[in-house]
């Protein structure tokens, strides 16, 4: 009964994706206060197991501190904060390394790491990623076996409550389970996860897989893979979607929680608002050619080489919610529309089975709830029309046969 | 042969008439351009540059009129269902004994190729008005799952009207994301689905007017367009 009314309520009270940018002048004024309070806070601490300092790595990596500043300007505004909090998000930036951050991965293609280590020429998220206190991280650590199992327990030991808890990957609960297990005690994912996760102060679920699943969850979802949120409860969980998600992004939560000692408000799938509470549609460089109706209709064709609108070749821009067409990817140089191929949604729950089909929805195949053969809605649609026009061919030509009747069952 | 003779029944208001037919082209503007927006089957013949040909935008906002026309006389359907001073069609829903006689008496001198005709036909039947709600009720959903999609654009939360209406839209339609399937992509899906059942109910509705009109022989396909249909009276 209570599930029910629990239920019945959550259904009614679904936070949209609205976004609050201007909340007055006396909220902002409390933040400030609170957020300088909490970077003395953390000042007071040593830097934790990286010792390197912001400002010494970036001059290394060819950064001046005009540099550095721009980029402070553009992460206050993504985080939608007023101008003056710049010199407080350049302080944050700078103590990231007292928050310390536990980092595990589970059904995946690495591909969140991977975004992170591959750039070339780090931009300063990436610099700022690399120079937080990153206590555990199997795939990048030098330690294996049972010397990494140590240290993930001498950091959940230390830190407890403290650390951040990152998560890459979806955790598979289903027939299969068993086989994906880790150190030698031959803990499943899921035990593992529980177990991280029930010291950690909030979890950050990262890219698609760890937040909905993602490919893994495709159907038929093998593995029963789920993402984080499914599993843990009554902790903070921020998910940072995509595939792989933004560092931008990631660099936005790590700050905000630095800055503030808070999750920065989530929209009703739990993912950051700042990053997630526009369409890639509203921002999109193609904008004009949608709505001009010019689009690519094959690969290669004129439109395509004339930047035209890709709706036709299947991008699910206008449903998927996601800042790529603002931040882009690799130090801003690019993003998949960018570069002519459309959005295929992988910030947006099952995505893998309802966006990525490369073609409009109409023209997609979908397999139907009930399982049965994939067909696209069209197809259903004309099948009905179909059904409907048999059945009343069928009755007119009866009863142009059965010849008109009256009421009282004479023939006329 | 027995002499027949027909009274003349009134059977829809003018104002019922004039909702019908807007009701109609707005159905039927909203499927041409609800295609188009679905999947762009036509090119844009226009040489202009981009910023004035806007085709996909003036499908887009003629769906979107089509959309607030069909809402509002929705709306005043709803109301005269229960208030209309000429006939209130919510009395042929109550399921009563002599609704569900009705019902399936229309039914089945349907089925039966009009071999069979026990009821009044003078009136609006139990039959038929079940098989209206059914449209209004596609239309219903139409409306709030096209408002759904409709307010992913609004995510700043203020509109020109101001922001009550992004918050009214949330506040109503919200819930379609669960209900259709967990994903902004299920509800559009079912917006699309719904639009081919509601051109089968479309079909269906025009041939059983048709053949009501040939095989009744009282005039039924004028109601739409004069108010009026005959009923025989026998001598």
């Amino acid at each position: 009964m209570r599930d029910k009314q629990d239920a019945v309520r959550s259904l009614f009270t679904t936070k949209s994706a609205r976004v609050d940018t201007n909340r007055g002048d006396a909220y902002y004024q409390k933040l400030y206060a609170q957020c300088k309070a909490r970077l003395a806070e953390l000042k007071k601490f040593e830097p934790l197991g990286n010792r390197v300092e912001l400002t010494e790595i970036l001059s290394e990596e060819g950064y001046d501190r005009r540099d550095f500043m721009k980029w402070v300007s553009a992460t206050t505004a993504m985080l939608m904060l007023p101008s003056f909090f710049e010199p407080l998000v350049a302080e944050a930036a700078e103590v990231m390394n007292r928050v310390p951050v536990i980092w595990l991965e589970f059904q995946d293609c690495a591909g969140n790491t991977e975004a992170l280590l591959r750039s070339d020429g780090p931009k300063i998220d990436e610099i700022i990623l690399e120079i937080i206190s990153l206590e555990f991280n199997e795939t990048i650590m030098a330690a294996s076996g049972h010397q990494a199992e140590a240290q993930l327990h001498d950091a959940m030991d230390t830190f407890k409550g403290k650390y951040l808890l990152f998560v890459e990957g979806s955790i598979p609960t289903g027939a299969g389970r068993e086989w994906c297990t880790i150190g030698a005690g031959g803990e499943t994912f899921e035990e593992h996860l529980h177990r991280v996760a029930k010291d950690a102060a909030a979890i950050v679920a990262v890219g698609t897989c760890a937040t909905f699943g993602g490919v893994p969850a495709a159907a038929p979802n093998p593995t029963g893979a789920v993402g984080v949120m499914e599993l843990v409860k009554g902790k903070p969980i921020i998910n940072i979607p995509a595939c792989p998600a933004n560092p931008a992004n990631m660099v936005g939560v790590i700050l905000h929680y630095v800055l503030t000692g808070e999750v920065p408000e989530l929209d009703s799938l739990l993912r950051p608002k700042f990053a997630f509470g526009y369409r890639i549609h509203d921002n999109c460089e193609r904008r004009a050619h949608f709505d001009a109706g010019e689009f690519v209709e094959e690969w290669g064709d004129e439109g395509a080489k004339n930047n035209f609108c890709l709706y036709k070749m299947g991008c699910k821009g206008p449903m998927t919610f996601n800042n790529c067409s603002v931040v882009r990817y690799n130090e801003s140089v690019s993003w998949p529309v960018g570069v002519g191929h459309g959005c295929i949604g992988c910030s947006e729950p099952n995505f893998w089975d309802k966006y990525a089909y490369e073609r409009p929805m109409a023209d997609a195949n979908i397999k139907p709830p009930t399982g049965g053969v994939e067909k696209t809605v069209d197809e259903f649609g004309l099948g009905v029309l179909t059904a409907t026009a048999i059945g009343i061919g069928i009755h007119a030509a009866a009863s142009a046969a059965a010849g008109k009747k009256s009421d009282d069952g004479e023939e006329k | 042969m027995k002499k027949v003779e027909y009274q003349n029944v009134k059977r829809m208001t003018s104002t019922g008439r004039i909702i019908h037919w807007v009701n109609a082209f707005a159905i039927v503007a909203a499927v041409i351009t609800g295609l188009y927006i679905a999947h762009p089957y036509y090119q844009t013949f226009i040489a202009d540059p981009a910023v004035d040909k806007y085709v996909m935008a003036w499908n887009r906002w003629i769906h979107f009129i089509g959309a607030i026309i069909l809402d509002v006389t929705s709306i005043v359907i709803a109301y005269l269902y229960f208030f209309s001073r000429f006939e209130k069609p919510y009395k042929k829903l109550i399921p009563t004994t002599k609704n569900i006689r009705e019902f399936f008496a229309v039914l089945g001198n349907l089925l039966t190729l009009n071999r069979h005709k026990n009821f009044d036909s003078s009136h609006n039947d139990s039959f038929n008005t079940v098989y209206f709600t059914i449209l209004h009720l596609m239309l219903v959903w139409m409306l709030l799952t096209g408002l759904q999609l409709y307010v992913h654009g609004l995510e700043s939360g203020i509109s020109s009207i101001g922001s009550w209406w992004p918050a009214l839209l949330h506040l109503a339609t919200d819930w379609t994301i669960p209900a259709t399937g967990g994903t902004l992509m299920d509800v559009r899906i079912s917006h699309h689905e719904m639009m081919w059942w509601i051109v089968a109910w479309t079909m269906f509705h025009i041939y059983y007017q048709i053949w009501r009109t040939i095989y009744w022989q009282e005039g039924d396909i004028t109601i739409v367009f004069g108010g009026n249909k005959f009923v025989k009276k026998e001598k």
